[in-house]
């Protein structure tokens, strides 16, 4: 269906759908207001985090300032927006801020370890080094390299674990974002036709 | 006020069925009875549903959360297990701390469900595949449990009116143990999987086929064809997914037969002593908590398996002291869940096609039919029965790729071509797999609730072990890297497949329900929905449910039309 004959039939323009559709007038009926989502009411929070005189709800500003320059040598601005500019640390903030103590507590062990490697190769906490020396200790704890000499695997690393789960929780924070929404290529159509799958013929798959 | 309130109030009337439950199995009871001219009484424990509700439509970056909020565990900590219930329509599935039940310490069980219009319909995963007689048969084949007592055959006609009306997209496979059905046009399958099917067709031979799921492919019935946006579990603007309140129940409704009551949170079944007839429900108002009764001169339940058997144990008399309609004691044993945690992940490094974010968005996956124990097979010595795969392969973001920075970012763009297959299996129909009332346990309306005994034993360890080992093998076989085996058991409840605990069978000192989902103390007292199962297959059961809950429907017709009840 192409996307002109959706729009016809109501389907991007959301209210229209009950009209195509008579036995839709019952259910319409009825309005449950307390008892639906913010998303089910049609609140858009997407500017929330851009509200002048924003304050962290839950880190420190250490913390919260470490964030933000990690963040941004994670997910860097290249020829697109980076993690700063997509507020990482801010929505970061406001999911700590309301998630378990455990959850919390590991978060803040995860960056606190940042700070402790960096403290104790360079005597300076990590958002206070030169970005080469930043670049150097990421670079240590994104890829640790000792390997087994039994099993030729990587060996755990305990710098790795913390990273990759800071790692993460950026990652998540960004891709989710409307600026990493974008920079994942997506148009801000709902719909792209119909799925058309494989069309090669067999042994020409790719 | 009408002309004649009296006339016009639901609680003063007495109607011909009341049937509790609005979900797969109640949308059809109701629609399907009052079709006939019955008068029908369609109760739900929720309110009613809007499509200006759904939120299929709205990006993550809208989210307070983006779909990650930690708040939804203080109210859903179970329901968060899943993987439907999200940031976007949590307030679907029941509040936790509203609806309790217990379970021994050592036995965990997650249920998760819908008290809402529509029930599990409005979220569910659509997957819909046929039983064979091999499924009905099972005991006679390899000496377990016991054989259903209705044939394939009998629900033949059933699947058919169900899969003409509901729009079943799907592929003949002519295959013995997944008979094909009426369907809508397939869906496409992407270059991986073809190859997958193509190599375990030839190494194997066994089928790899597009999954068959209640989405419309065409315009069907009034409802649109899919626009292919994704995430069904919020919603459909078009219903090209199959949901009750849009199909079944608002055809029910436009018969003029049928009296939708939401926020009827049934606690008992009523009875009258002297004929031994039910002759009403009686329900909690879920807003106001006033007590209210309905008089009908038959009462069907549809209310999710474990849901409609409380009822049923609630509902104790004199003469059924154990819980109504309960002769033979076995009201609340047999409860089966299927078997899930076994299966493989890896990467098709040949595949080069990028993920790209303005693909249509297939809300289906690919399906592999059971293999094991079939008629054409060996017999396993390690396990009796077997398990179907779902799976999927396709080009993704790869949010996991290593290192960081702009290498990182570029690396996720570039993405990795994925494959997985997770395993259905079939779960044994146990005695000591059951559901009984907590005494000491109520919900918010007062309403004692369940506790629920489960555990998954040696056979369907046994079946997830063979899962993980023959999917990784499969997928060796497409020229996967990087496979990844799993072969744990996760805990009962997890298929979201509930079945059992009043079962039928002809035997009424060994079975709740008759043939036609009839109790058999009882004889205007129905249980049509997944309790009824006698044993749990491994495909997905919705359909099989919504078969039988028509084949019973018809049945209770004709008997009205006798006069018979």
């Amino acid at each position: 269906m192409k996307r002109r004959e959706l729009i016809r039939a109501g389907v991007l323009s959301g209210a229209v759908a009950a009209a195509m559709h008579p036995q839709l007038a019952l259910a319409q009926g009825v309005s449950p207001s307390s008892e639906l989502t913010p998303a089910q009411s049609g609140v858009d929070a997407s500017k929330d985090l851009a509200a002048p005189g924003w304050k962290p709800l839950f880190l420190d500003e250490h913390q919260n300032e470490t964030l933000i320059v990690l963040s941004d040598l994670i997910i860097p601005a290249t020829d697109t927006p980076g993690a700063k500019e997509a507020l990482v640390n801010r929505y970061i903030d406001l999911v700590l801020a309301a998630d378990t103590h455990e959850n919390q507590r590991e978060f803040l062990n995860n960056l606190a370890y940042v700070d402790g490697e960096s403290m104790r190769r360079y005597k300076a906490a990590f958002r206070y080094l030169a970005r080469e020396d930043q670049d150097d200790l990421l670079h240590a704890l994104a890829y640790p390299g000792a390997i087994s000499e039994w099993t030729g695997e990587a060996l755990p690393d305990i710098g790795h674990t913390h990273f990759e789960e800071l790692k993460k929780r950026i990652g998540v924070a960004y891709y989710n974002s409307q600026i990493g929404t974008r920079e994942l290529g997506w148009d801000g159509n709902y719909t792209h036709g119909v799925y058309q799958g494989c069309e090669h013929p067999e042994g020409n798959h790719k | 006020m009408s002309r004649n309130y009296l006339q016009q109030d639901p609680l003063q009337q007495t109607y011909d069925a009341i049937v509790v439950g609005s979900g797969a199995t109640g949308g059809w009871a109701a629609k399907r009875l009052a079709e006939a001219g019955l008068k029908v009484a369609l109760l739900e424990a929720g309110r009613a549903v809007s499509p200006t509700e759904f939120t299929e439509h709205t990006p993550a970056y809208q989210l307070k959360y983006r779909d990650h909020s930690p708040e939804i565990v203080r109210t859903r900590p179970i329901q968060k297990q899943c993987y439907a219930c999200m940031e976007y329509n949590y307030e679907w599935f029941v509040n936790d701390l509203d609806n309790p039940y217990s379970t021994p310490p050592d036995k965990p069980f997650t249920w998760q469900r819908l008290r809402v219009l529509g029930g599990r319909s409005l979220v569910w995963g659509r997957q819909s595949y046929r039983l064979s007689d091999n499924d009905f048969k099972a005991a006679s084949r390899d000496g377990y449990g016991d054989d259903w007592p209705i044939a394939y055959a009998d629900l033949v006609p059933f699947y058919d009116i169900v899969e003409k009306y509901v729009g079943i997209t799907g592929a003949a496979e002519g295959n013995e143990m997944l008979p094909d059905g009426q369907f809508l046009p397939p869906m496409k399958m992407s270059c991986g999987e073809v190859l997958l099917r193509e190599r375990v067709k030839a190494k194997f031979a066994r089928t790899v086929t597009i999954g068959r799921a209640a989405v419309l492919t065409q315009n069907h019935n009034g409802r649109l064809a899919c626009h292919y946006c994704g995430p069904c579990e919020r919603g459909c603007r078009t219903f090209s997914y199959f949901s009750s309140p849009f199909t079944t129940v608002a055809d029910a409704q436009n018969s003029g037969n049928c009296t939708l009551l939401t926020n009827a949170v049934v606690s008992h079944v009523n009875m009258d002593s002297g004929t031994n007839k039910a002759n009403g429900v009686t329900y909690v108002d879920r807003l106001t908590r006033q007590v209210k009764e309905v008089k009908g001169k038959s009462v069907i339940l549809c209310a999710q398996a474990m849901e409609s058997t409380r009822i049923l144990l609630n509902s104790s008399t004199r003469e059924y002291p154990a819980g109504l309609a309960n002769s033979s004691g076995a009201l609340g044993h047999y409860l089966m869940d299927h078997v899930v945690g076994g299966g493989a992940t890896g990467h098709l490094p040949d595949m080069k096609t990028p993920p790209n974010a303005n693909e249509p968005q297939r809300p289906n996956g690919i399906y592999i039919p059971r293999f094991r124990n079939t008629p054409s097979a060996k017999k396993n010595s390690q396990f009796i029965r077997g398990y179907g795969y779902q799976g999927g392969c396709g080009p993704d973001f790869n949010f996991g790729a290593e290192g960081y920075g702009t290498s990182f970012k570029a690396a996720v763009k570039q993405g990795v071509y994925s494959i997985s297959m997770g395993a259905f299996g079939e779960s044994l129909a146990r005695w000591d797999n059951y559901v009984e009332i907590d005494s000491n346990l109520k919900d918010a309306w007062g309403i004692p609730a369940l506790r629920i005994v489960m555990t998954h034993g040696d056979n369907e360890r046994a079946l997830m072990d063979d899962a993980g080992a023959q999917a990784a093998e499969m997928l060796e076989a497409a020229g996967a890297k990087n496979i990844h085996v799993q072969d744990h058991v996760e805990m009962p409840g997890m298929a979201i497949h509930e079945l059992g605990t009043a079962r039928m069978g002809n035997d009424p000192k060994k079975s709740v329900l008759d043939p036609f989902n009839q109790t058999h103390d009882v004889k205007n007292l129905f249980v049509m929905d997944g309790a009824s199962f006698v044993s749990s297959a491994c495909q997905n059961p919705t359909l099989t449910m919504m078969a039988v809950t028509v084949r019973a429907s018809d049945h209770l017709i004709e008997r009205f039309r006798k006069s018979e009840i």
